[in-house]
């Protein structure tokens, strides 16, 4: 194992202990895992947070409901076996992502550093600690005030607060990387980063911890979106690719939304207003699908960051719907349930049918951290394109 | 672009070469080769005579005359005055039927002649009469207008003048094929079918907000740089309909406001010591429903008949702004219903008058959102004040109505933007090109966003509490800040828009008498008193000026230069000054700014030391065979 504090170009990266693989899988898959530590990066991690997210809503909205005049009272069981299914499906998921990104720190911890200095790439080291709060919270069978919840909801957001100091941090002090250099739309996933700890938090009922998380959240949250929304430098900051990663600028909002909801009790009007204007950017998106056409060109994994901010506005929809009743309210609920649904299984099975699109070499987040050529360049999966 | 301008030459002369060469000395003499000094008595005759009733007025008609003077200070003002050479008087009456100044002189001249148009011929023809080059053409125009001649005068009609016809067809919806419909159905007989016009049928493409920021300059970006051409002739009366600039809706607001404010007055607990009558409230709002109807017929008019116009006034980086103004006055006229006319208003109106708002924000704060060239941290300017103060007028009005979730969902979608949009402004970035460096009424509109939003959320919340105050301190802040420096306040062409600006002081007054009746004190009835007198003079002022540009002056409606700009810069250009370089170009804008008698011999050596450099026409050669004594290369 070697940790490089030298920039990476010029390192060739420490060989995979191949005799150990080798004994236990097939060959061509050999290949594969190297192949894998290389290509993969946090923001795979999007699988993980759309999937989390989405079970998370199923809890909610699965919840029984006492007085809804619509749905129909099916049985507890069949609720909770689908809640089980979708959360052990996402956990499992999330294992096997955690692990192989470990491996990489193990194995590839200079393309780690990389990824820290990369100004999209950096805002993604909150996606496993979210991920592992999500699941935390979705567990159908983990209650809030247990002492497990509690020890791992430390362990997950210890993390975090370290990335914030790290990262909020250079944004007012640093030279190099300030705010208005590194801005980008996905810096939004930082916030919901904090908010997500302060909703946990809320839900154990340490109030000053959630607070305290809150508040980080927001003020950063409106530094940001004002950055974001003068766009001073153009709109070269983010690659074509990563376009998706636009539908955080109404994902933030909404788990502001949810976190204010947990605080204070009741979807009272800051609630309300948080989430209305992540339904109004939400619509804006919507009315602008050429700011998407160049993403839409091929599958990668940035077409994930499409699915959870959906979730997310589906899960504040059904908060907003508890507490005003009435049949707008409950059109929305259903139809951005449905829409993330929906979108969850089409990257799904988009996923499942393009395993090799998963693993491009044109990433755009490797490619600007000048990532090391792969270890065997025959491999039948990849393709030898010129790194550019 | 070449094209349609060699129509243009075409149309006024026999040779194509001659005109445009003498056409380059009388338009490129600016502030006259020889005439500089006289140009300059000129000025500071107006100066002189100005100075005294300027400090004591804020929005006057000497404010209005000062500006004038800055404006003919401002060379490229000369541009309308400059009258091209045809080679006969005859020929010169026939294609320059009347000419505008953009801002005409007050009669300081001393010019009566009896009839207005005449007035405003010979005044021109006086102050041509400065230049010392001959202009018999002047007096020739002159004779021939005042010769009784007025058939031929501009023409609200555009049907009537075939030769004017033809120009601006490019700007008429579908490049004048649907007028042509229009009056063939209605059996009018057409001369001169067959005059081909392949020029005009060029459908133009979007223009970027780049070539708006190239080509004008101004506090409401509208007024050409020197170095531009237009479309469309500068030295005709355009029709009607294309002088009509969305901006003047914001007669609307002004006077719908108005009728806010006095019902609010009539009204409210605190002001009952005031005994104003509900009458003045149904009189202000009659007179805004007239005026609204007015704007917007002839606006509509516009639409159906100058498409191409409102497309070009849309991607207008300040322009874009007002087309809220429309959905906001309605907002308005709604608010200020007379309790006479009706008690309450059904719910549903809301939806419909907050749904074409809807629609245009969702347009527009996505431009910001999403980069480009139209992004926030290049076209930020002050009216943009009037996208977002839309979200908290019908949050206002929702309330009011009693709707809840509505008006919360625009209060959030308003506020959010208001602080990106708030941020920016202060920051007043470099990358920003439309902040005006001295102030300019536009900036009032800093005032109504925070006014408007402390009585929405008092509204929404059912009392004027912490949030509406904090709200409500922001906006008098503002106001005073403005107001103590009223002197900046100067030096500004009239136009129409500025009516729009006048909402945000009324609004504040209106503000104001919330919070008094919720603070009762005497220092709140006091200030209450005040801004309603400050708002109340400021729009009769406005009134009066506005009647005077519109009968006296007659140039309410100038030609609106703005929708007019050419594509692309003009390569080889006639006039004195063509971009070659950035550091020359800054020092022409500089010229052009604040003319000084000097500029003219420092531009002078700036155009000999860059002769290398031009690529330019036979002309400029020629120019500076005539004006300097450099030899050529």
């Amino acid at each position: 194992m070697e940790i490089q504090t030298s920039p990476p170009e010029h390192h060739p990266p420490p060989p995979i202990n191949q005799t150990v693989v080798s004994k236990f899988v097939p060959k061509r898959t050999k290949n594969l895992v190297p192949l894998i530590l290389t290509r993969i990066h946090a923001g795979y991690f999007r699988i993980t947070l759309s999937l989390g997210w989405q079970a998370l809503l199923w809890k909610i909205l699965l919840q029984p409901i006492q007085d809804s005049k619509i749905a129909i009272r099916a049985p507890e069981l069949f609720y909770s076996t689908i809640l089980t299914i979708i959360w052990s499906f996402s956990l499992v998921i999330l294992i096997v992502l955690s692990l192989l990104y470990s491996l990489k720190c193990i194995f590839r911890f200079s393309m780690i550093k990389a990824e820290f200095m990369h100004h999209v790439g950096v805002n993604y080291l909150f996606a496993p600690w979210i991920s592992w709060l999500l699941i935390l919270e979705s567990a159908p069978f983990v209650t809030p005030k247990h002492v497990s919840f509690v020890i791992l909801w430390w362990i997950f957001a210890i993390p975090v607060i370290i990335l914030d100091v790290k990262i909020y941090g250079q944004w007012f002090t640093k030279g190099k990387r300030f705010l208005t250099a590194v801005a980008n739309p996905a810096s939004q996933l930082s916030v919901v980063g904090n908010l997500v700890g302060a909703r946990a938090a809320a839900k154990m009922e340490w109030r000053e911890v959630s607070v305290f998380l809150f508040s980080l959240g927001m003020v950063h949250y409106l530094v940001l979106f004002v950055t974001l929304y003068q766009r001073l430098s153009g709109g070269d900051r983010l690659p074509a690719m990563l376009r998706p990663v636009f539908f955080l600028f109404f994902a933030a909002p909404s788990v502001a939304s949810l976190a204010w909801y947990s605080i204070s009790g009741s979807f009272d009007t800051p609630s309300k207003m948080l989430f209305f204007l992540s339904l109004f950017l939400f619509a804006s998106l919507i009315c602008r699908p050429a700011l998407f056409r160049k993403a839409m060109r091929r599958f990668n994994i940035a077409w994930w960051a499409y699915s959870y901010p959906i979730t997310l506005l589906a899960l504040a929809s059904a908060r907003y719907e508890e507490e005003v009743k009435g049949g707008v309210s409950h059109a929305i609920k259903l139809l951005l349930s449905g829409l993330s649904v929906l979108v969850l299984l089409a990257l799904l099975l988009l996923t499942a049918f393009n395993p090799k699109l998963l693993l491009p070499d044109n990433d755009p987040i490797l490619l600007t951290t000048a990532l090391p050529p792969p270890p065997h360049s025959s491999n039948s999966n990849s393709t030898t394109a010129p790194l550019c | 672009m070449e094209n349609s301008k060699q129509n243009h030459l075409a149309e006024e002369g026999s040779s194509e070469a001659l005109p445009s060469l003498i056409k380059a000395i009388t338009a490129n003499e600016v502030a006259g080769f020889d005439s500089v000094e006289e140009h300059q008595d000129f000025n500071r005759r107006l100066k002189s005579t100005l100075v005294h009733p300027l400090s004591t007025s804020i929005f006057g008609i000497e404010a209005a005359a000062m500006e004038n003077e800055n404006e003919l200070s401002k060379p490229q003002r000369t541009h309308s005055v400059s009258i091209s050479m045809p080679p006969s008087p005859v020929a010169a009456h026939l294609q320059n039927t009347n000419r505008v100044l953009f801002g005409d002189e007050e009669t300081v001249l001393g010019n009566d002649s009896p009839s207005s148009a005449a007035a405003a011929v010979s005044l021109q023809t006086k102050q041509a009469k400065f230049y010392s080059q001959p202009m018999p053409k002047g007096c020739a125009l002159n004779e021939a207008i005042t010769s009784g001649t007025s058939s031929n005068l501009p023409v609200r009609n555009p049907r009537i003048d075939k030769l004017k016809d033809k120009r601006f067809d490019s700007f008429k919806t579908w490049s004048g094929r649907l007028e042509r419909q229009l009056s063939n159905l209605r059996g009018k007989h057409r001369e001169s079918e067959q005059e081909p016009q392949p020029q005009h049928r060029a459908e133009f493409e979007t223009l970027p907000v780049d070539r708006y920021f190239d080509a004008l300059e101004g506090p409401e970006l509208d007024t050409l740089r020197a170095s531009e051409e237009i479309l469309l002739p500068e030295d005709k009366k355009w029709p009607f309909l294309l002088r009509f600039p969305i901006s003047s809706f914001g007669i609307c607001l002004g006077v719908s406001s108005q009728a806010i404010m006095w019902k609010a007055l009539a009204s409210s607990a605190s002001t009952k010591f005031l005994h104003v009558s509900p009458d003045v409230n149904l009189v202000l709002w009659l007179i805004s429903i007239a005026l609204v109807l007015i704007v917007a017929f002839i606006y509509a008019l516009k639409v159906i008949f100058y498409f191409e116009a409102v497309r070009r006034e849309y991607y207008h980086p300040i322009r874009v702004n007002f087309f809220f103004a429309p959905w906001i006055a309605l907002l308005f006229l709604a608010l200020g219903v007379p309790p006479s006319v009706s008690q309450t208003l059904h719910a549903s109106l809301w939806y419909i008058l907050m749904t074409p708002i809807l629609f245009l924000e969702l347009k527009i704060y996505g431009q910001w959102m999403s980069g480009g060239q139209r992004r926030l941290s290049k076209v930020a300017n002050p009216s943009n004040h009037l996208s977002v103060v839309g979200n908290f007028v019908g949050a206002l009005l929702g309330a009011t109505m009693g709707l809840k979730e509505g008006p919360i969902f625009f209060f959030a979608v308003g506020l959010a933007h208001y602080t990106v949009l708030f941020v920016t402004l202060y920051q007043r970035l470099p990358t920003n090109e439309t902040l005006p460096k001295e102030l300019h009424p536009v900036f009032f509109l800093f005032v109504a966003a925070p006014s408007v939003a402390s009585m929405a959320w008092a509204r929404i919340q059912g009392s004027f509490d912490y949030g509406s105050r904090i709200a409500y301190f922001i906006a008098l802040f503002l106001y005073f800040s403005l107001a103590v420096r009223v002197n900046f306040f100067r030096g500004f062409r009239f136009s129409l828009a500025w009516w729009a600006y006048t909402f945000p002081m009324t609004g504040a007054a209106i503000a104001t008498i919330r919070y008094s009746d919720v603070a009762t004190s005497l220092v709140t009835k006091a200030l209450t008193v005040v801004l309603c007198i400050v708002a109340t003079l400021i729009v009769s002022a406005l009134l009066v000026t506005t009647i005077i540009h519109a009968f006296v002056l007659r140039d309410l409606f100038p030609n609106d230069i703005a929708i007019a700009i050419s594509e692309r810069r003009p390569k080889t250009t006639r006039r004195w000054y063509h971009r070659r370089s950035g550091s020359s170009d800054t020092k022409v804008e500089e010229y052009l700014k604040y003319s000084n008698s000097d500029s003219k011999d420092s531009e002078g050596s700036t155009n000999s030391s860059h002769k290398q450099e031009m690529s330019g026409s036979l002309h400029k050669k020629v120019e500076r065979h005539h004006t300097h004594d450099g030899p050529e290369p």
